[in-house]
């Protein structure tokens, strides 16, 4: 076809180790479209942003400009090139105006003096051409996440880029600053620019977009036109209907309520708003209850606060009928509240420590474990050995292994085997199975299975919607801090969880 | 299968190869000394130079192998007291003001209160971790960064005990004839506060010869105890290596930080009590402008045994052994500074000495790696092969 | 009252450009706890000059040469933090407390080989340094000190050099981002305070007295002025403000025994604790919000995005 693309990237792809995060990836940006690219979580989505980018060398594939070949080798390419991009995390200097972090790196000046006047008077006449509202003099730290996006914008804006990209945009806005957002990109569209939009949220996509790749697991899923396709359509090529991995597992038969959460808030200082708003459910014995969700929907906050790594709001917790809204993490621990947590890097595990001291970490104080303050070491060893066994937890130097050379699937093999062998009444377990091998997968899913049968309740948090329909008993669907929705894995579909975990639909009395 | 085996040679590879950064540092630091050496003094340098720093106290022994000891015994707790801070992911940069509460606290108990050598010890302990905790206390509630704070201290430490032991020149501890507090073998009165010696100084042929250098190495087996076999010990440790996930395992990291600082001020304090009632010096109350030096060698002697409390009295008999043998040096060829030229040479090594060691890792151990990384898969492969029969 | 204005001047111009010197370093992202010992260095290469040169020359040359022979010695210094920190990006606090105890003992090693004496103290004229308003004999780096303190500022604030060294210094990842060479700023701020830190040695020491005993370095005054550059935010007139804070302290230690302070029966060791007192209190209730920039202390690493 002899379209008028300004980008293409044909056949990406780009390998890290033991995983191939493009997999022959063919995306082509038209001239003044917004073009949305969809996927889940791991998707590929950002790894090829990244190589468009210049953050990224791909194995294969190459990258036209206007038709013509060009190479990527880093960040400044991308900007000769006319490509900007807004990052989910922003690269704002926070002490710095609005101004100074907008000229930061083109600074118009004379000898090395900055001529700022200049530069205000060409970023005052874009934030009005675009109405990017921002205070050029206000520093970036007092200023609102909406507003930061905007000077992030208008950085691109200012080195008249041609090609926007925007990595998930809307993850951190209120929805008022959503609808602002949709419309500034209308307006780029008017004036020519081309847009790619990183999102998994398909109400957006169906408001601003023109067209829309689709990736799933590093595959490329097709291009369609948003005009002539569904949310629906949007959202079965996103998940796909394979669902590959499955458990076995038995009818649940649910018992006392263990866990009990009422009407949690948490409010986040930097964010400046609730993150968790007013969450209430109950987990019980015997029942894996699944907190759904796109990342970044309060979910790693409401862990923060039930696990007592952070402070509520507002609300009251309660554990097997005792209440623990004000306990220490130590005593939640040993009221029985065992927790897999979501990084296992930053709070899992001591990486320059032995596995054996690793394995201990949650009950080296028992007394089973120490005597007068001193730790019996062979208590500890013989433990550690046999958990190791156990739970099949592989190293080159069994217990004395630095767990810091362990493969990421032993690694989280060795938390779960601490956390289930303290038989804990309530199994929080926060993404368990992230960036592990099928292998690893299958076995940690068979894991949690146990535990359920063996009458603990387990609370699953996890971003993968195959994970969600297939360990889970029942599911909580979380969006803006929210709980959205309550399903059952038998009788409902990845694509109406899609829909609710997009914000597309909302269960209860405010369902519209 | 082999596990045992496989573990033991896994801990000494890690020990080989600190021995070995630290020994390259130190080779590195005694080349560029013998090359200023030879720059100042080309004719000397070998055997009036050079050989006298590497023979240290033994260019007179027995003098200079006592004279050694007693100044390596505070050396080897203030080595401790920033190890020991280290552990817990803490720089004790106020070793030196914490030394110096200490000297006062044992000096105040020795002359003032005529206290048995022991309960002065301890006081100095008790001082010097009171100025460690302070530190502790403003990291954990304030967050303010413990370097800063240890650096003030350090100053605040100097000006009040000068001023508490100086007076005007009336203070009770103070001997106007010698500028210095008053010297404690000296004075019959002050006998039950020195550091018994039993029959070192006689051997040694110096008269501050005590049995303090035993008592430091009895503290440094007594902290590897602490780091290695306690509880507390871990916690420590696992607040220094992942604050994060400690507080998720439920440590106070706080708490730990705090008593962390105030153990290292002890270590320090009592490092000071060893030096001052061993009666190897006195405190000079009018030196207003340098903190003493113990304090900030100590971070030499910590940096080069990689905070092992065990490698720590090996390095701070080494730090102390090329002193005394800078001092030897015969000042018509040489100043005597060169040793600390030298020291000071070998902690800039230290500091990046993390890149010796991964150098020296993967050239000696790089057999050894390798069939440490297939053993993993191997035994995986044969797991596998058992499941499918 | 001459008198501590005079001491007040002198010695708060020292730490005034010590701190200056951490400040640059520190916008740039790189913790200089080596100032004291970059004084120190700064020192005995500006006094050795000053030994070095012949007596015919004139003053100001005088003055001018031995003024950028420190501050040569010092950038070269300041290059052995740099490239522990920057390139083999060792803890920067340690590698700076190696640079301060190494100092001291180059510097004796130094001024000993060339003394007559074969002590470390070394001789010299001050005069040519020396300069007196009605009355109140001041040295020459106190105007040099304050147009340094303005182009101090002007270079933080007012240029593009500045910008980018204060964007490296707060956020690394964004700077590069924008095609900002950050391993090359974080160089420019270590020199810059290799420059500015030995000048303030060459300060510390000469105006005052003929002769100087290197084996008391430069007594604490870099980490004075460490406190100095805490206590004044980072800021330019911040740290002059904070320089003279300290300073008078300082003065009142020197001159109590002959005003009417005496009659306080206070001694100078009381006074030389107060500022350090003083800036612990500050820190204590602005720790909250502090203005050190963010990314100090923490080794920059282009693959970590």
């Amino acid at each position: 076809m002899a379209e008028d693309y300004v980008i293409e990237m044909l056949h990406i792809t780009k390998e890290f180790p033991g995983i191939k995060a493009n997999d022959d990836i063919t995306l082509q940006l038209r001239k003044g479209e917004v073009h949305a690219l969809l996927g889940e979580n791991g998707a590929g989505k950002s790894t090829l942003m990244s190589v468009l980018f210049g953050l990224y060398q791909p194995e294969q594939g190459k990258i036209l400009k206007n038709g013509k070949e060009v190479a990527i080798r880093n960040p400044n390419d991308a900007n000769a090139l006319g490509i900007g991009m807004v990052h989910q995390h922003f690269k704002l200097v926070e002490c710095f105006s609005v101004l100074d972090n907008i000229i930061l790196g083109v600074e118009p000046n004379k000898m090395g003096f900055l001529q700022k006047a200049e530069a205000r008077k060409k970023v005052m006449a874009l934030s009005e051409k675009y109405g990017l509202r921002v205070d050029p003099d206000a520093l970036v730290s007092d200023i609102s996440v909406g507003m930061q996006q905007r000077v992030e914008i208008l950085k691109m804006l200012y080195r008249d880029n041609e090609i926007l990209i925007f990595d998930e945009p809307t993850a951190v806005l209120t929805p008022q600053e959503i609808d602002e957002l949709m419309e500034i990109m209308r307006g780029f569209k008017k004036e020519g620019k081309s847009i790619l939009f990183i999102t998994h949220k398909l109400n957006e996509i169906m408001a601003v977009a023109d067209r829309c790749t689709v990736l799933r697991k590093g595959k490329y899923m097709g291009t369609v036109d948003i005009k002539d396709t569904t949310k629906e359509e949007l959202s079965r090529r996103m998940v796909g209907r394979d669902v590959q991995l499955q458990v076995e597992k038995q009818p649940a038969h649910p018992g006392e309520t263990v866990l009990d959460v009422e009407n949690v808030t948490i409010h986040n200082d930097q964010r400046k708003k609730d993150v968790v708003k007013d969450v209430s459910f109950k987990v019980h014995a015997g029942e894996i209850v699944c907190l759904a969700g796109i990342e970044g929907n309060g979910q790693t906050e409401f862990i923060y606060g039930l696990t007592g790594l952070s402070k509520l709001s507002g609300g009251k917790l309660t554990l097997d009928g005792k209440d623990i809204t004000h306990e220490s993490i130590r005593q939640r621990s040993k009221d029985g509240m065992g927790h897999i947590p979501e990084d296992r890097h930053k709070h899992g595990l001591v990486l320059d420590f032995s596995l054996e001291n690793n394995i201990v970490l949650q009950r080296y104080w028992q007394p089973e474990f120490q005597k007068g303050g001193f730790i019996r070491a062979d208590k500890v060893r013989e433990y550690s050995d046999r958990l190791i066994e156990q739970y099949d937890v592989r190293s080159g130097q069994g217990s004395l292994t630095t767990v810091r050379s362990m493969s990421g699937g032993n690694q989280q093999k060795a938390i779960i085997a601490r956390e289930i062998d303290r038989d804990p009444k309530l199994l929080v377990a926060v993404q368990p199975t992230r960036g592990l091998d099928v292998g690893a997968i299958e076995y940690i899913h068979r894991q949690i299975v146990a535990e359920r049968d063996k009458g603990k309740a387990v609370l699953l948090v996890s971003l993968e919607l195959d994970e969600v329909m297939n360990l889970s008993d029942r599911i909580l669907v979380m969006y803006e801090g929210e709980i959205v929705g309550e399903f059952d894995p038998k009788t409902t579909t990845v694509q109406e969880l899609g829909l609710y975990m997009a914000g597309a639909r909302k269960q209860g009395k405010e369902e519209q | 299968m082999n596990k045992k085996k496989l573990s033991r040679s896994s801990s000494l590879q890690s020990s080989v190869t600190s021995v070995l950064a630290a020994l390259l540092c130190i080779l590195i630091g005694l080349l560029v000394g013998f090359l200023v050496l030879v720059a100042i003094n080309p004719a000397h340098a070998w055997g009036d130079g050079f050989v006298r720093i590497i023979k240290g106290g033994f260019h007179d022994a027995p003098y200079g192998v006592g004279k050694e000891l007693a100044n390596a015994a505070p050396l080897i707790m203030t080595g401790l007291s920033v190890a020991f801070a280290f552990k817990t992911g803490l720089f004790n940069i106020g070793a030196a003001g914490q030394y110096t509460l200490g000297a006062y606290g044992a000096l105040y108990c020795a002359i003032m209160l005529k206290l048995p050598w022991f309960v002065c010890l301890l006081v100095a302990a008790v001082l010097g971790g009171l100025w460690g905790a302070i530190p502790g206390f403003f990291k954990a509630y304030f967050n303010i960064n413990e370097v800063i704070t240890s650096i003030m201290f350090n100053w605040i430490g100097l000006y009040l005990v000068n001023e508490l032991i100086y007076q005007n020149g009336t203070g009770p501890m103070y001997d106007v004839r010698n500028t210095r507090t008053l010297n404690l073998s000296k004075n019959a009165d002050f006998a039950q506060s020195l550091i018994p010696d039993f029959g070192l100084n006689k051997l040694f042929q110096t008269n501050s010869t005590t049995i303090a250098i035993f008592l430091a190495a009895a503290v440094a087996v007594l902290i590897w105890v602490v780091l290695n076999k306690t509880t507390f010990g871990y916690e420590l440790k696992a607040v220094g290596l992942n604050k994060n996930a400690a507080r998720y395992a439920g440590i106070n990291e706080k708490k730990n930080i705090i008593l962390s600082m105030a153990i290292a001020g002890a270590l320090a304090g009592f490092g000071a009590g060893l030096f001052y009632l061993s009666n190897v010096s006195q405190w000079n109350p009018l030196n207003s402008t340098s903190l003493p030096g113990m304090g900030f060698n100590g971070i030499s002697v910590a940096l080069l045994a990689s905070s092992n409390p065990i490698g720590t009295v090996f390095s701070a008999l080494f730090i102390s052994h090329i002193s005394v043998g800078g001092s030897f040096l015969s000042t018509k060829f040489y100043p005597t500074e060169i040793s600390d030229l030298i020291s000071g040479i070998i902690i800039y090594l230290c500091a990046f000495s993390m890149l010796f060691r991964g150098k020296i890792q993967s050239l000696l151990f790089r057999n050894a790696e390798k069939t440490n990384v297939n053993a993993e898969p191997a035994s995986a492969a044969e797991k596998t092969k058992k499941e499918g029969k | 009252m001459l008198l501590l204005i005079k001491y007040t001047l002198l010695y708060g111009i020292v730490l005034m450009l010590v701190a200056l010197g951490g400040m640059f370093s520190e916008h740039s992202g790189i913790i200089n706890i080596a100032l004291e010992g970059i004084m120190v260095i700064g020192g005995v290469a500006g006094v050795l000059t000053l030994t070095m040169l012949p007596a015919s020359l004139s003053p100001f040359l005088v003055v001018l040469i031995s003024i950028l022979v420190a501050a040569l010695a010092g950038v070269i210094y300041s290059l052995l933090l740099a490239f522990a920190s920057i390139n083999l990006k060792a803890d920067q606090t340690i590698g700076g407390t190696a640079l301060n105890l190494l100092a001291t003992a180059i510097a004796v090693v130094i001024s000993k080989y060339f003394s007559e004496s074969g002590s470390a103290k070394l001789n010299y004229s001050n005069k040519p340094f020396l300069f007196s308003i009605g009355g109140l004999e001041l040295s020459v780096f106190v105007p040099l000190g304050l147009i340094l303190l303005v182009v101090s500022y002007i270079v933080l604030y007012k240029t593009r050099f500045g910008l980018r060294l204060r964007a490296c210094g707060e956020h690394p990842q964004a700077a590069d981002s924008v095609g900002i060479n950050v391993y090359k700023m974080r160089y420019a701020g270590v020199i810059l305070s290799g420059a500015l830190g030995a000048v303030g040695g060459l300060a510390y020491i000469v105006p005052p007295v003929q002769t100087w005993n290197f084996e008391v370095g430069v007594a604490g005054a870099g980490f004075l002025a460490l406190a100095v550059m805490i206590f004044g935010q980072w800021k330019p007139f911040h740290i002059f403000g904070a320089a003279m804070f300290f300073a008078v302290f300082k003065s009142l230690a020197n001159i109590a025994d002959s005003t009417f302070l005496a009659q306080l029966h206070w001694s100078s060791n009381i006074y030389n604790m107060m500022p350090f007192v003083a800036s612990m209190v500050i820190l204590a209730f602005t720790s909250k919000n502090s203005m050190a920039p963010k990314a100090e202390g923490i080794p920059y690493d282009k693959g970590s995005r």
